[in-house]
């Protein structure tokens, strides 16, 4: 079927675009202007509405043993999202799989990365994602807190092992990529350690955080993932913890990295309450560190619930715990903590990290390098993007926001002295281009002939929020499935994952591995095509070679 | 895993007289059309048979409930109210250095737990973990079968309960005085110390065999020791794929079972949606009774229209009006269930295939008969 988009501001930095014209769609793919006399068999008149390709999320926790561990944490506000929608904490966060799903849809964005899953719990969570309608989606795996990885390099087997590892394990678990979570640190806790730092060294293993993600970065990228390790660093939500967050940076050297929601390691020890801003030392160190990619985590007011597989930060944040009851879980390699919380815009504590998100968007100037993420829902939920558009996007809005805040938390950021004011281009290029690159998903994030038909309809008008929130349409796969911010067509997407090549030898020692240590059959972690229920649930992501 | 075709020895009823699997889903597909709260009950299926269950819920404003509730939501309303922490099989087995075993039931919940939690596998290099069982027993005289020379026995006085000596112990560790315990002090101080000093310790259970109070207080216990040493718990998981029910219910409705649809969304009530207190006040007239895992099945009230997904062997007092036979997952057909060994859903091949159909081949064959309930045969 062929479809005529007409008359749109095509914005589509990938490819240097921003004017007005048409775009054409036939099937699942966009196609060249057709010679005279095509006859498209649907044409939406576009005029006055902006055109981008479908956003990707490249960190949003939406599937999972986690995320439902938080479901069933926290009946009563699920009881709240279905009565009274609008206003009740925790109305938008999208709570069941066909409610994310929708969700999403509606805001333009057609592919989110489910950022943590345990390669025990790969299945789980890609029966999660089967069940979650209209976008595409992915998983990274988790590495680096597991008896195997560490039992490599306590052994010094070197970098080849690790990488025939990782291959196994993204194979494995139909993995687009792999994520460590406070490298060292979760295993370490399972000894009672309590604090863990980027040189402190996991008991038994005798390996350091910075050790763990130096041959973790190199096993990833000799394995051919396009994305490079996805890595959250130590010390989280602690103050004084960017340091951290620059030595992290600092030991990236010159491979690829990718540092999640850093907003949560913009913290320094200043001012009265020993806490304050780094984000402007963190913003310059990313600005210099080429091959440094970062999302910010930005956290925005009001209820939510922060799921993690830091199990240690998760512990040492139960008592802060809103309402007053937790999960914590010591699982295989990782686990998880699942710690209520709310965020108040009147707290000191939470009014410095809101600034510290913004400081991070504002400072660091290279849109190809930094993403927007609320690392929802541990910041917030990602329907709150919207609103996170539209401050970066309005220095007048911003102060307004800012106007409401406690004054001795403005005095520790430098949040009030920023007028940048983000461009459509930004938000384009932050949320469809350069995830799309960092990603490998090179079919995505543009509009140029032989892209994915993901394409997002926006009304422009005074409410940016507005805009950004209820897409005038949206095509996925070139069906279209949003109609005014509403789904009006139900269809399932894919989960993408790369396909790189296993040695023989690492299957054989899985199987033994597993056999002797745990008693299980190492296949069990493997992710049949038929076991998730749908059909034609993948897609796969080439590996460089 | 693929999809089997549904072979010819499926075999299907209604009122005892045998008919084809269309027509028994045709007369199932009425009464569930026909009744206003339609009961789905026993919900003892697979993955994609609880995934096919809620939806068909969702369509006819249902309710959903399984055979072991009772249990699961034991253990899940302590964590909800209160919070909890847990761990795999994996770890306790690789890890635990103490593992506290409390109360009755533990080997029929779990007949390969001493052989898995035993001892832990030896390091390939360097310290080998030194494990240390204790039972604290429903009495002095119990035996754990596996366990029997590898074990401390801590059991109550006569007339003490197990949530007294729980509620002494979680005192104990916390530095407060005990007045009266069913243990001997100096038993209560050495266990106390026992938990106390462990490195990585592990509280099991069933909460089949514990009660709320019980279960509240392991629970708080553990959390007290984590505040200077390392304690979780592996509560056992009910069977009849129970925990991989709770986890599809999780991500499809974001509640757990015990879960209605009459009010358009989904609305999780413990007490109203108790499949048995639903059949006993005659709140429905209509029950699917889904158990592709065993034999067992309730005895039901004859005023109720009852529908049975069941395996081919399962006897009823009562036969139901219509009765559909399925496979048992993963042994007739692939399966997606929970694995106790693992501690998540994990993915079993068939291993004796047959044509028999599972749960949500059933189920899909009814809801396609409920799209043409007006017309006279599906």
């Amino acid at each position: 079927m062929l479809t005529h988009i007409k008359g749109a501001r095509i914005l589509d930095p990938a490819n240097g675009r921003d004017e007005t014209g048409d775009l054409w769609i036939r099937d699942d793919r966009i196609v060249a202007t057709p010679q005279n006399g095509a006859h498209p068999g649907e044409t939406l008149d576009a005029s006055g509405l902006i055109a981008m390709a479908g956003g990707i999320d490249i960190h949003s926790h939406i599937a999972g043993a986690n995320v439902n561990t938080a479901r069933l944490l926290l009946p009563e506000y699920h009881r709240a999202h279905v009565r009274r929608p609008a206003e009740t904490p925790l109305s938008q966060v999208g709570w069941t799989t066909f409610e994310t799903g929708r969700l999403y849809a509606e805001m333009g964005f057609t592919t989110v990365v489910e950022p943590a899953v345990s390669p025990h719990n790969a299945l789980h969570a890609h029966l999660e994602l089967a069940d979650t309608p209209i976008i595409d989606k992915a998983i990274l795996t988790l590495l680096g807190n597991d008896d195997f990885v560490l039992g490599l390099m306590r052994s010094g087997e070197g970098a080849s092992a690790i990488c025939d590892h990782v291959a196994w394990t993204l194979e494995t678990t139909r993995a687009l990529g792999v994520k460590v979570v406070n490298p060292g640190g979760v295993a370490a806790f399972k000894d009672n350690i309590r604090s863990f730092s980027f040189d402190d060294v996991v008991p038994y293993y005798g390996v350091t955080s910075r050790a763990i993600v130096k041959a973790l970065q190199r096993a990833v990228h000799e394995a051919g993932a396009p994305h490079p390790l996805h890595v959250h660093c130590n010390n989280l939500g602690l103050p004084g913890n960017f340091e951290t967050a620059l030595a992290t940076i600092a030991a990236a050297e010159d491979l690829p990295l990718h540092l999640a929601h850093l907003q949560f390691y913009g913290y320094g020890k200043e001012g009265p309450q020993g806490f304050s801003s780094a984000a402007p030392q963190l913003a310059e160190a990313v600005n210099a560190a080429k091959t440094v990619t970062v999302d910010v985590g930005q956290v925005m007011f009001g209820q939510t619930v922060t799921i993690s597989s830091d199990v240690l930060r998760q512990f040492g944040a139960r008592g802060q715990a809103r309402p007053k009851k937790y999960a914590i879980i010591d699982g295989d390699s990782n686990g998880g903590g699942i710690v209520p919380f709310e965020y108040r815009g009147g707290s000191f504590h939470n009014a410095v990290q809101f600034a510290v998100g913004l400081e991070l968007f504002l400072l660091i100037n290279d849109p190809w390098r930094v993403f927007f993420t609320t690392d929802h829902p541990n910041g917030a939920p990602f329907t709150t993007y919207p609103d996170l558009f539209a401050l970066l996007m309005d220095k007048d809005l911003r102060a307004e926001w800012i106007s409401r805040l406690p004054k001795e938390a403005l005095a520790v950021t430098t949040l009030s002295s920023l007028t940048r004011e983000y461009t459509f281009n930004d938000i384009a290029t932050m949320t469809r281009a350069a995830p799309a690159k960092l990603l490998g998903l090179s079919d995505r994030g543009h509009l140029g002939v032989g892209a994915r038909a993901d394409v997002a309809l926006y009304r422009p008008g005074k409410d940016v929020s507005q805009m950004f929130r209820e897409a005038a349409a949206v095509f996925k796969d070139g069906e279209l499935v949003v109609r005014d911010g509403k789904v009006t067509h139900d269809r399932y997407g894919r989960a993408l994952h790369v396909t790189p090549v296993v040695e023989a030898s690492m299957q054989r020692r899985m199987r033994e591995y597993y056999d002797e240590r745990y008693g299980l059959q190492s296949d069990f972690m493997r992710v049949a095509e038929g076991a998730v229920g749908r059909p034609h649930p993948f897609g796969t992501v080439a590996c460089a070679s | 895993m693929k999809e089997d075709p549904i072979g010819a020895e499926a075999a299907a009823s209604i009122a005892g007289a045998p008919v084809s699997l269309d027509d028994a889903a045709a007369e199932a597909g009425r009464l569930l059309a026909r009744n206003r709260q339609p009961l789905i009950a026993g919900l003892g299926a697979d993955i994609d048979g609880a995934r096919a269950a809620i939806a068909l819920a969702q369509r006819v404003g249902g309710v959903i409930d399984h055979m072991h509730s009772a249990a699961v939501l034991r253990d899940l309303d302590s964590m909800r109210e209160t919070g909890a922490m847990l761990t795999t099989l994996g770890e306790a087995r690789v890890r635990a250095d103490v593992v506290l075993l409390v109360g009755d039931g533990l080997i029929e919940a779990w007949p390969d737990l001493s052989e898995r939690l035993l001892r832990p596998p030896a390091r390939p290099e360097g310290v080998d973990v030194e494990r240390r069982i204790v039972w604290l027993a429903p009495q002095a005289d119990a035996r754990l079968p596996g366990f029997d020379r590898d074990i401390e026995i801590v059991a109550a006085g006569v007339g003490a309960t197990l949530a007294a000596n729980l509620a002494a112990l979680r005192a104990n560790v916390k530095g407060r005085p005990v007045a009266r315990t069913g243990i001997p002090q100096a038993a209560l101080d050495a266990l106390a110390a026992v938990v106390k000093g462990a490195r990585f310790g592990v509280a099991v259970w069933t909460a089949s065999q514990l009660g709320a109070l019980e279960i509240e207080m392991l629970n708080g216990l553990v959390r007290d020791l984590n505040d200077t040493t390392r304690f979780s718990t592996l509560p056992l998981v009910a069977p009849d794929n129970s925990a991989g029910v709770l986890a599809a219910c999780g991500w499809t409705t974001g509640l757990p079972m015990r879960t209605g649809f009459g009010g358009g969304g989904p609305l999780h009530d413990p007490w109203r949606f108790d499949a048995e207190r639903l059949v006993a006040s005659g709140e429905t007239d209509c029950v699917l009774w889904i158990s592709a895992f065993g034999a067992a099945s309730p005895i039901w009230p004859t005023a109720l229209d009852v529908i049975a997904l069941c395996e081919p062997t399962a006897q009823f007092a009562e036969p139901p009006h219509v009765r559909i036979a399925v496979g048992r997952p993963g042994v007739d057909h692939d399966a997606v269930m929970h694995s106790a060994d693992v501690g998540t859903l994990v993915a079993a091949t068939a291993s004796r295939r047959s044509g028999a159909p599972s749960v949500a081949q059933a189920l899909e064959r009814i809801d396609a008969c409920l799209a043409e309930a007006d017309a006279p045969s599906c």
